[in-house]
């Protein structure tokens, strides 16, 4: 399989092989179409580019001195985890190099005393638990991709998950980071991870800076004890009305569930018809995934209170999980959903709007009509806890117009969520997907300031260039863009 | 622009067929790569990415790939070979997918393709020709390769090999398999060639016919015989139809569709008067429960095919469901179990073996971390592409617990790798089947019976 040396005319990429290294067997740098034609997409697939190349470094100074050479030759370059991003961060718009950080996988060192681990970006978020459960700890932040995403990642995006209604976001989470700066510079923020340095908060300013700021060669995470109880509870609507007011009514019950999960009618029949089917009854258009966590002892009375909520708002069916199996198994039920919906779809474009919670039931009421407008079937699961909704427009993009009608759609979405007071990303990240509907929450002039503290940073513009922000003054043509590239 | 346009679907079956670049016959299924939506949840279930960590090595990297041949963005060269020969076709993938997509299947029939692309040739081809065409599918080719493996073993030649260096002009990764070649017995096919039923020891409750494997029956012939032993004692009469030929998965892996539709409508055409057919080899198991993936384009094998597949089961999940005896002896064995890919992976066979070995007195089990990651025998992957399947060994070899006596396992293949991880890394445990130590069982009941 191996080829003999590297077999490119490009300079750059024999150049770029003599900071990685040759390597016959993993090969350390891809340059070949056919290998190159892997990496032209990640969780978003609406749009497509081929890379120049890809790198694999394995330590910071690699990392360090590939950035440099880009850096001198200005050479557009990002960087890439697992590439499960569902909203295009790691897509080489411009050609870009794509440096790699799946080999810098190590767990650092963990200290039990005070709560922290060091890892390394390509270290596999699900990993971090795995390696320190045995000790009574997890590591919080648990996206549904958790099984195969990067921790580096995951603070590129300010990823979230199901559990972060109680525990917060990524960035609640990282208390040090060491950054190769888009010049090649290495720098470390949050030393010794003590939290809460005097000054500005950069960390809180690269976490969630969708990979336009630096790249994350180090990072320092905070650990969580074990919760000493849990207690999980599935509970069927009749109507989505009950559902989302139910959720509504739990939390301004004053009681915070670690997790309060929904998926309505079309998502249960996808993971149904999935691998990992529970069993939910197929006439109802509601489940509430509800999970309370804590001291034991005042478990079953947070329950009760849930239950009784439920019951006010005309729950069919309520059950609690009898058994750790049985847990899990709800668990990887909804965590698969995204994935599940290629069963029943052929494509899906998902949104991820957030909305003040107690508009749940007339915004679930809009999406509903969008679907019926555009003829697309749109899918929700979401976090409904903390008000973040996940529509998931369906449709074939083998159909002429429909992956345009799919964009549209779910643009709409979130104009919704933008209205009710909302906002247009709750943990999923802009990236390509979402950079014109930054207007529908941002003026121009913000816009503006924000794309000013990029300069600060990336001066140049060389690093993941094109995302997170629309170019002024071409919001329609690039709109346009997209949709004629998806429909390729 | 892709070709692959809906009216394409729809087109007569007399139409050429061809779907982007893929060019030639029995065409890889669209439907496969419309389930997945490339998530990346197969990522970490995938040894080759793990190794790799690149996209062209990941289920969903070589879904992507696959399907941009059909879009026209690729041909079928070389270059996209190496990723789709790359995979082990563990299946492992299909456990991780939230969509069920056979990422397995899909490889399978682009292997098909590029073989009929580019046919082999020179010394890969002359290797590929003698083991798959010349060898596998002759039952008396495979004896007298058996009986001249016996006399080397026998005769002192193999020591004298050993002994003068003469066995370090063979390849490495065939010197480690040499060093572990289980001692060769006679094949169960040849044992029962005169005999159309081998009669149950109690009273018959079932009949069942028997596979006996191609490899199988002549490395381990053992496992066959145990298998018998099990089946008779548990009240089954066992039939082993004569005209059963070598399941052809092995062929299907590399490619060769073809001569794996020969040998499927050979294998259903011997056992079509069975009710049931008993497997003791995961791999093969696993390709005849998919036998009908052969015959997408003809629809009278397809459904002789799916109605074959309905008949097939695993010898410890067939066990499982109709009862067996519960053996008495202690056999005090620590011991550990791994998951064979295409029992776990490929037909969802996990607790069942696991159940019949802590059903015999005195196992202690011990848990292996990663039990159904591939050992990269993969067929004859660790033959092709020993470099990968050398280091996917090692780490199954980190998860195999050091303190056990046996590894027990229910695919002949994996016996074979494990084997050759146990010599390779200086360990010491026995490679076994899970028949088998249910076979030991009994016959130590039955010994201290008779010794009474």
């Amino acid at each position: 399989m191996a080829k003999k040396g590297i077999q490119s005319k490009d300079p750059h990429v024999l150049n770029l092989a003599k900071i990685v290294g040759y390597d016959p067997v993993r090969k350390s740098i891809l340059y070949e179409k056919e290998d190159l034609l892997a990496y032209d997409c990640d969780g978003f697939t609406l749009h497509k580019h081929l890379p120049r190349v890809v790198v694999f470094p394995k330590n910071t100074a690699e990392v360090a001195a590939i950035v440099k050479y880009c850096h001198e030759n200005d050479l557009p370059f990002l960087a890439r985890g697992a590439g499960t991003g569902l909203s295009g961060g790691a897509i080489p718009l411009n050609g870009e190099v794509i440096i790699s950080m799946v080999r810098m996988k190590k767990l650092l060192s963990v200290d039990f005393e005070n709560r922290r681990a060091v890892v390394e970006p390509g270290f596999v978020n699900l990993k971090l638990t795995n390696s320190i459960s045995d000790k009574g700890y997890y590591y919080a932040p648990d996206p549904s991709s958790q099984y195969c995403c990067t921790i580096g990642g995951n603070v590129a995006e300010n990823a979230g998950g199901a559990h972060c209604l109680k525990y917060g976001v990524t960035t609640n989470h990282i208390l040090g980071l060491e950054v190769v700066l888009p010049n090649g510079e290495i720098i470390e923020i949050g030393k010794d991870g003590v939290p809460d340095l005097p000054g500005y908060d950069l960390l809180g300013l690269l976490t969630g800076s969708e990979g336009t700021l630096g790249i994350v060669t180090k990072i320092t995470v905070r650990i969580l004890k074990n919760p000493e109880g849990k207690q999980t509870v599935l509970a069927y609507f009749d109507k989505v009305a009950d559902g989302s007011k139910a959720v509504s009514d739990i939390i301004s019950a004053g009681i915070v569930p670690a997790a309060l999960e929904m998926m309505d009618k079309t998502a249960i029949e996808g993971v149904e018809a999935a691998a990992f089917p529970v069993g939910h009854p197929k006439d109802i258009e509601a489940v509430l995934l509800i999970e309370v966590d804590g001291i034991a002892a005042g478990l079953d009375e947070q329950i009760n209170q849930i239950l009784d909520v439920c019951k006010n708002n005309n729950v069919r069916e309520v059950k609690a999980a009898q058994s750790e199996q049985e847990r899990a198994k709800w668990w990887a039920n909804r965590k698969t959903g995204f994935g599940a919906m290629g069963a029943i779809s052929p494509d899906y474009l998902v949104q991820d709007g957030v909305i003040p919670r107690s508009r749940l039931p007339e915004v679930l009421k809009r999406i509903n009509e969008i679907s019926e407008e555009f003829g697309l079937r749109i899918a929700n699961i979401f976090h409904a806890g903390d008000g973040n909704l996940h529509p998931l427009v369906l449709f074939d993009a083998r159909i002429p117009g429909e992956s345009e009608r799919a964009l549209e759609a779910g643009s709409l979405c979130l104009k919704v969520c933008a209205d009710v007071g909302g906002t247009i990303t709750g943990e999923h990240g802009v990236g390509i997907e979402k950079r014109e509907e930054m207007r529908f929450v941002f003026t121009d002039e913000e816009i503006m300031a924000q794309t000013e503290i990029r300069q600060v940073f990336n001066p140049k513009n060389l690093l993941n260039a094109g995302k997170l922000f629309p170019s002024p003054g071409r919001c329609i043509e690039v709109k346009k863009e997209i949709a004629a590239a998806a429909s390729k | 622009m892709s070709l692959r346009e809906m009216d394409l679907k729809q087109e007569p079956a007399c139409a050429p067929k061809t779907l982007g670049n893929y060019l030639w016959s029995d065409l890889p299924d669209e439907n496969k790569w419309a389930d997945c939506v490339h998530c990346g949840m197969c990522l970490e279930s995938c040894p080759t990415y793990e190794l790799t960590g690149q996209e062209q090595h990941s289920p969903r990297g070589r879904v992507h790939l696959i399907k941009s041949v059909a879009e026209g963005k690729l041909s079928v060269n070389e270059q996209f070979m190496d990723p789709v020969f790359a995979c082990l076709d563990c299946r492992a993938c299909t456990t991780a997918c939230p969509a069920d997509v056979n990422v397995g299947g899909l490889i399978e029939e682009a292997r098909g393709q590029i073989r009929q692309a580019m046919p082999l040739t020179g010394w890969k081809g002359a290797i590929n020709k003698l083991f798959l065409q010349e060898l596998f599918p002759h039952q008396n080719r495979l004896n007298s390769l058996g009986s001249l493996l016996k006399f080397y073993q026998k005769s002192g030649m193999q020591k004298a090999v050993r002994k003068t260096g003469l066995i370090n002009i063979m390849p490495k990764h065939l010197v480690e398999m040499e060093a572990i070649m289980p001692e060769i017995n006679e094949p169960v096919r040849k044992k029962f060639k005169d005999v159309d039923v081998v009669k149950a020891k109690t009273e018959t409750k079932h009949e069942v016919a028997m596979l006996t494997g191609c490899v199988m029956d002549v490395m381990f012939s053992d496992v066959n015989e145990a298998t018998v032993n099990v089946l008779t004692r548990n009240g089954n009469d066992v039939i082993i139809p004569r005209n059963q030929t070598c399941c052809g998965a092995l062929h299907v892996h590399a490619g060769d569709r073809e001569t794996g539709r020969t040998l499927a409508k050979k294998n259903i055409e011997a056992f079509k008067d069975a009710d049931k057919v008993i497997v003791n080899a995961a791999g093969c198991g696993a390709m005849l429960k998919e036998y009908h993936e052969l015959f997408r384009d003809d629809p009278e094998w397809h459904d002789k095919a799916l109605e074959f597949s309905q008949k097939v089961e695993d010898i410890s999940k067939y066990l499982h469901d109709t009862g067996y005896e519960k053996p008495k002896a202690e056999m005090n064995v620590k011991m550990t179990y791994h998951d064979a890919c295409h029992l776990a992976h490929g037909q969802g066979i996990r607790q069942e073996p696991r159940d019949i070995l802590l059903d015999i007195p005195g196992v202690e089990m011990v848990h292996m971390p990663n039990s159904d990651r591939c050992c990269g025998s993969a067929g004859i992957y660790n033959i092709t592409n020993p470099d990968m399947a050398g280091a996917i060994l090692e780490s199954k070899m980190e998860n195999v617990p050091e303190d056990v006596e046996m590894i027990s396992m229910g695919n002949p293949g994996c016996m074979l790798q494990m084997a050759i991880g146990v010599q390779k890394h200086g360990r010491n445990q026995k490679v076994v089947h899970t028949i088998q130590l249910l076979d030991w069982a009994y016959q130590k009941e039955d010994s201290l019976k008779e010794g009474k």
